[in-house]
């Protein structure tokens, strides 16, 4: 090679073609720009016209340049450039070990090494020696062969999650006996371990010895504990040093299960010291899904580490019947279980559907009767799979049909109809007490407070195991508390409410401990060796030695004992260790790790990392000969008039526009259906029927809601858009206050998904209108055919108990006052929620004071789509009745669509009319 | 494009919105046919003029009765009288006119012929006789003549530049010449000379394509004509647009001025302006002459 400038060529006699550039140059600047032929009419006007001056006969001196660029670009890149050629071939010709500590402690720099190893071996290469390689933490025998053969396996080599040891150094000692003589490079991690004297001394016996080491100081991390509410994180570095800050990062998965980055802290070393502390608070929710702490800036295994048990608490999960938004906060029916349960688990809230998926350890059912198959069939999979289910009791289970003749598989046990109620006005006896815990029951030796009673219950159908699946009875032998095993998981229901309403249990402070006991919390410790005597361990995943979990495939299980206390190494590797359900992580650096820097002998040389490697640059320079040849034809094309005000180049950059576009996705088809219809459906309050697939009664509900919005319109502040058809297969429900659901018998029965999506409805607060249709020919009940579709539909949903619609129910006030409401037909059997039992009537309300809330349900047969619907000139659509008669129904009909649609919108704000006067009193007016 | 079925049809649509063009009749015995024209003078014809008082020379024959009956003086009555005109089109069909510049503008001969049966049909509405010059169709009445003008427009003439054709011009008539006029002017000025002497008036539309009077060409160019006839290069284009421009105006100031002295109408019709404006304008310079005359 020869080396002119700093820069070398492999080729130099190459360059005498330079010599020919000013050949080149008389040549290229001859030739004048192709001309354009045009055809024109006018050329007849032209003949004789000569052009004034004589120009752009010859090229441009700028366009020759770019062209003599172009080629002496090509020559010198032919002729093979090489920037930073080496030139120190200082060291003898014979074999070469080059030495690797290849442990994670170098994981970080792992790149510099490789760069500065792969500037050795071309050295090696170009001196024509063979080389070796010895990975200390991985010893084999050498192999000595050529150094373009290590080049290319060089990137095959990965630092290991461990450290050489004493064994392994003394079986890499063992691999070199009988090798010759050789020079030696060491390529080291920075820390000292045994053994390593014992090696140098061994390899300098056979030759050189050169010793490559980074000046960095190396950051390990010992494992997080959990102390007095946060995460205490210690960082530690081998060798004292000068102040510093170092970012330590959580590292886990967002609640969507994505790997995220949670939450940094930041550790500082104090001057001189070796370690630095940190503490993290995290909610418990994101404390739950840390996976790993790291260093930032740092890929070390050393510098990682994995979380386990240790920081994990008990997910809860809370679902009520349906939340009673208006009612006061004590009324929720979970209050008392989130102040139960807060202090000690993480509590998830949300529907069936959505906290499945999450995994809770317990599921929370308050006073929920009615699962749809897919939630019960998720339910009990998640059950079998280990969870816990409590259920409370309530009115809304004392009302269904749960558990009545069969047990359900959500029950422990069967229930009696009805309930009890002991110690009211109208029943004998007194409120019952809880009697002391049984010797099998899990809340044994709890205290029970004196002042503890029972109003009422579900009962339990006495059974021939009904008395081992009690765990909690009152003094009257009653079951208070059962439960039944199934599968891995088990299932538990409190036979009264979770609230105050039933007994004053919630209120005491045994609730708490009863619940503690059931969905116990448990921040476990890290065990000791000796509590894991006898167990095995299996690795779920490893780390390697940058820090990157992996999955364990099939590496052998561990003995307990040894996870805790057996140095890391290819039989012990760091990771994730699964027994049973118990999880524990194993991590590199323990809190009594050894990290002491290494230090060498003073006949050693140590050279750091920074060789500024060999770099052929004749790619560049032939990339940039190319460049300048493309430049030379936009310009010629530009010279000879032909790339600009020409119809071709308003082409070119019109394709170029186009390929521009089409490579942006346009955003008008990036919106899809779904979102065109929430849009449609929020803009504006807008009714919604749902499609029964039958096209008759779909366009009549259609046009009965178009009717019914005018109506709204035209009398009252409530102003919707055009009516919506619902498909309960595909489309979101949550948008529309109001479904009207005409009954057919051969509509098709919805999924199990629909099904789920319509119970979310009912329970945020939606209300669907079941219209039967057939109030002229059939009563009430399962007596049509309609009536036995609409039971058969209506059968998966979460409906509560029902009532014909009482006269001071608050449908009778909301807009226009009304005791009827006729649709097509004028039956009085119009059912609705049912009322509390305890709503009386005070002395001098005209109205009780009925539950609050909007009920979830109306149930008819009246047709009234049917008697709303309008055509599209705004006349009615089908006849309703005879004369002046038909029309005032027709009108009642729509006043009572108004009321409906007037309640959905205000909810109990008529009911809460009756409190007018009790306020105004307050306010001493 | 210029096939005689979609050429008729786009030129019926062009002369649909016009009323029928009544062309000025100059009145020479020699020409003067029978049509149903009315001259607002008494004459040979079909429909009723006037009565007139028998006069001396008038013969027995020509007496109506009826009207003489009523008293005791003689009446004559006399019909208006009737002629047609003739009208004798030549639109250039030379390679040059098969020219545009961009493809929404027409080509030039595209538009001439279009403007020129328009023309024609609005004539034949008003009972006029069109034909073209030369030997090859001489002017005719009626629908059919119109079908023969659409077929003989469409061909397609070999040369580059055609000159007028002047030949067997029916004396007193009237004619329409459509044409780029970049060919030689001493055919026009021939053509126009021998006319005049002939005592044929008439109309001269010159037809130019947008890029003809712009002229928005820059660097080196080989110009050629669109038979391939002509060809002349220049290394700046952009140079030449000024002398072009001049040499454009020139040729335009000789035909008006040759128009004025003839007698004959000078137009100027661009392709990207509406064939309806060139129409209309082709409609009033037909019809001046008569409203002067008349």
């Amino acid at each position: 090679m020869t080396v002119l400038g700093g820069i070398g060529f492999t080729a130099p006699w190459l360059l005498l073609a330079l010599l020919a550039l000013p050949i080149l140059w008389i040549i290229l600047r001859a030739v004048p720009p192709a001309p354009i032929r045009r055809r024109f009419p006018g050329v007849a006007l032209l003949l004789g016209l000569s052009d004034d001056e004589s120009v752009s006969d010859r090229t441009p001196w700028w366009l020759l340049l770019l062209r003599m660029l172009a080629v002496a670009a090509l020559i010198l890149g032919l002729a093979g450039p090489v920037l930073n050629p080496s030139q120190d071939n200082a060291q003898g010709d014979g074999p070469l070990l080059i030495v690797l500590d290849g442990s994670w402690a170098g994981a970080t720099r792992w790149t510099q090494q490789s760069q500065a190893i792969e500037a050795q071996l071309t050295r090696a290469s170009r001196a024509d020696r063979t080389v070796g390689f010895m990975d200390l933490s991985r010893p084999e025998t050498p192999v000595f062969q050529s150094a373009d053969v290590w080049r290319s396996r060089l990137p095959g080599f990965a630092p290991a999650p461990w450290q050489p040891n004493a064994d392994r150094t003394a079986r890499a000692m063992g691999a070199l006996a009988d090798a010759e003589r050789f020079d030696t490079l060491w390529f080291s991690d920075g820390l000292d371990y045994d053994g390593r004297g014992g090696l140098l001394a061994a390899l300098q016996k056979r030759g050189a010895v050169e010793v490559y080491q980074t000046g960095a100081n190396v950051l390990a991390m010992t494992p997080a504990t959990y102390v007095d509410g946060a995460i205490a994180l210690t960082v530690r570095r081998a060798a004292p040093g000068p102040g510093r800050d170092v970012t330590l990062q959580a590292q886990g998965r967002d609640p969507a299960g994505n790997a995220a980055l949670l939450a940094t802290a930041m550790a500082t070393f104090e001057d001189g010291a070796l370690s630095a502390r940190t503490e993290l608070a995290l909610p418990a929710e994101m404390r739950a899904r840390v996976t790993r702490f790291d260093i930032q800036g740092q890929r070390s295994a050393g510098a990682t580490t994995l979380t386990d048990d240790g920081l994990r608490r008990r997910e809860v999960a809370l679902i009520a019947a349906r939340e009673n938004r208006e009612g006061l906060e004590l009324l929720s029916p979970l209050h008392y279980i989130e102040q139960a349960l807060e202090p000690a688990a993480d509590l998830i809230k949300g529907s069936l559907s959505d906290v499945l998926p999450a995994n809770p350890d317990v599921i929370v059912l308050a006073d929920v009767a009615t699962l749809s198959d897919a939630e019960a069939e998720g339910l009990g999979d998640w059950i079998d799979a280990g969870g816990m289910l409590v259920r409370f009791a309530g009115p809304r289970v004392a009302a269904s049909d749960i558990s009545r003749i069969d047990e359900d598989p959500m029950m422990p046990v069967r229930l009696r109809s009805g309930g009890r109620s002991v110690g009211g006005a109208m029943s004998w006896g007194e409120p019952k007490s809880l009697a002391p815990f049984s010797e099998r029951s899990p809340f044994f030796g709890l205290r029970i407070p004196e002042d503890v009673r029972v109003t009422a219950q579900v009962m339990a159908q006495p059974d021939p195991t009904l008395a081992e699946r009690v765990i909690a009875e009152l003094t009257d032998g009653t079951p208070l508390v059962t439960r039944k095993p199934r599968e891995q998981g088990q299932i538990v229901l409190f036979h009264v409410t979770a609230t105050a309403e039933w007994s004053s249990l919630p209120l005491s402070g045994l609730f708490v401990q009863m619940m503690e006991r059931l969905a116990a919390s448990s921040a476990t410790a890290t065990p000791e060796a000796d509590q894991l005597e006898g167990t095995v361990w299996t690795p779920e995943r490893v780390m390697d030695g940058f820090g990157t979990l992996s999955d364990a495939g099939n590496l052998p299980g561990v003995a307990g004992p040894d996870l805790i206390d057996a140095p890391a190494g290819p039989d012990m590797r760091p990771g994730i260790y699964a027994s049973g359900d118990r999880r524990l992580a194993r991590n590199v650096v323990t809190s009594d790790s050894d990290l002491t820097p290494v230090s060498w002998p003073a006949g050693i040389p140590v050279k750091g990392f920074a060789v500024a490697p060999e770099q052929p640059i004749a790619g560049w320079l032939l990339s940039l000969a190319i460049l300048a040849l493309v430049a030379d034809v936009i310009a010629s094309l530009a010279l000879s008039g032909r790339l600009l005000g020409q119809r071709t180049t308003a082409a070119a950059a019109m394709l170029a526009l186009l390929g521009g576009i089409a490579g942006q996705p346009g955003p008008a088809v990036a919106q899809d259906s779904a979102e065109a219809l929430a849009l449609e459906a929020t803009a504006e309050v807008v009714l919604a029927h749902v499609l029964t697939g039958n096209d008759k009664v779909d366009e009549v509900a259609r046009a009965g809601l178009i009717g019914l919005t005018d109506t709204l319109y035209f009398r009252t502040s409530v102003e919707p858009a055009t009516p919506m058809g619902v498909d309960l297969e595909a489309d979101e429900l949550a948008f529309f206050p109001i479904l009207y659901w005409p009954i057919t018998p051969d509509q098709p029965r919805p999924s199990d998904e629909a099904y789920a999506r319509l119970n979310d409805y009912l329970r945020s607060g939606g209300l669907i209108l079941f219209d039967t249709r057939d109030a002229d020919i059939a009563g009430f009940g399962a007596s049509s055919p309609n009536g036995r579709k609409l039971q058969d539909l209506a059968a998966p949903l979460d409906i509560p108990p029902l009532e014909p619609l009482p006269a001071d129910h608050v449908l009778t006030r909301t807009f226009y006052l009304l005791q009827d409401f006729p649709g097509r037909h004028s039956s009085r059997d119009v059912w609705v929620e049912a009322a509390p039992p305890d709503a009386e009537q005070v002395e001098g309300m005209p109205f009780r004071n009925l539950n609050d809330g909007v009920t979830p349900v109306v149930i008819g047969g009246n047709d009234w789509a049917a008697a709303w619907a309008v055509t599209s000139n705004g006349a009615p659509m089908l006849p309703v009745g005879r004369g002046f008669t038909g029309e005032r129904q027709r009108e009642l009909a729509f006043r009572f669509g108004v009321n409906l649609v007037m309640h959905v919108l205000t909810g109990n704000y008529k009911s809460d009319q009756v409190h007018v006067p009790a306020l105004l009193d307050r306010l001493g007016q | 494009m210029s096939t005689p079925q979609t050429l008729r049809a786009r030129a019926e649509e062009q002369a649909a919105s016009l009323p029928p063009l009544l062309a000025r009749a100059e009145h020479l015995a020699g020409a003067v046919l029978l049509g149903d024209h009315g001259r607002r003078r008494a004459g040979m014809g079909d429909d009723f003029w006037q009565y007139r008082p028998a006069q001396m020379g008038d013969s027995r024959r020509m007496i109506d009765h009826r009207r003489s009956a009523r008293g005791d003086t003689e009446f004559v009555r006399e019909r208006e009288w009737q002629i047609a005109q003739s009208v004798m089109l030549w639109v250039d069909q030379g390679a040059s006119m098969r020219f545009s510049s961009d493809p929404n503008v027409p080509q030039k001969g595209d538009r001439a012929r279009l403007l020129g049966l328009a023309l024609s049909i609005l004539l034949v509405r008003g009972g006029e006789r069109v034909g073209l010059t030369g030997t090859t169709l001489p002017p005719r009445r009626g629908t059919a003549q119109i079908l023969r003008l659409a077929e003989m427009l469409s061909e397609d003439g070999p040369d580059d530049y055609q000159p007028p054709e002047h030949r067997a011009m029916i004396p007193s008539a009237r004619a329409v010449f459509i044409s780029d006029f970049m060919g030689d002017t001493s055919a026009v000025k021939t053509a126009l000379t021998k006319a005049a002497d002939r005592g044929v008036r008439g109309v001269m539309l010159h037809v130019l394509d947008p890029s003809e009077e712009a002229f928005p060409f820059r660097g080196r160019t080989i110009f050629e004509s669109v038979g391939g006839s002509l060809r002349h290069e220049t290394l700046k284009a952009n140079d030449l647009k000024a002398r072009y421009l001049d040499r454009l105006a020139a040729r335009k100031d000789e035909l008006r001025h040759l128009c004025s002295v003839t007698g004959w109408h000078y137009g100027v019709h661009h392709t990207d302006a509406s064939a309806q404006t060139a129409l209309l304008w082709l409609y009033r310079a037909m019809d001046i002459g008569r409203g002067v005359a008349a």
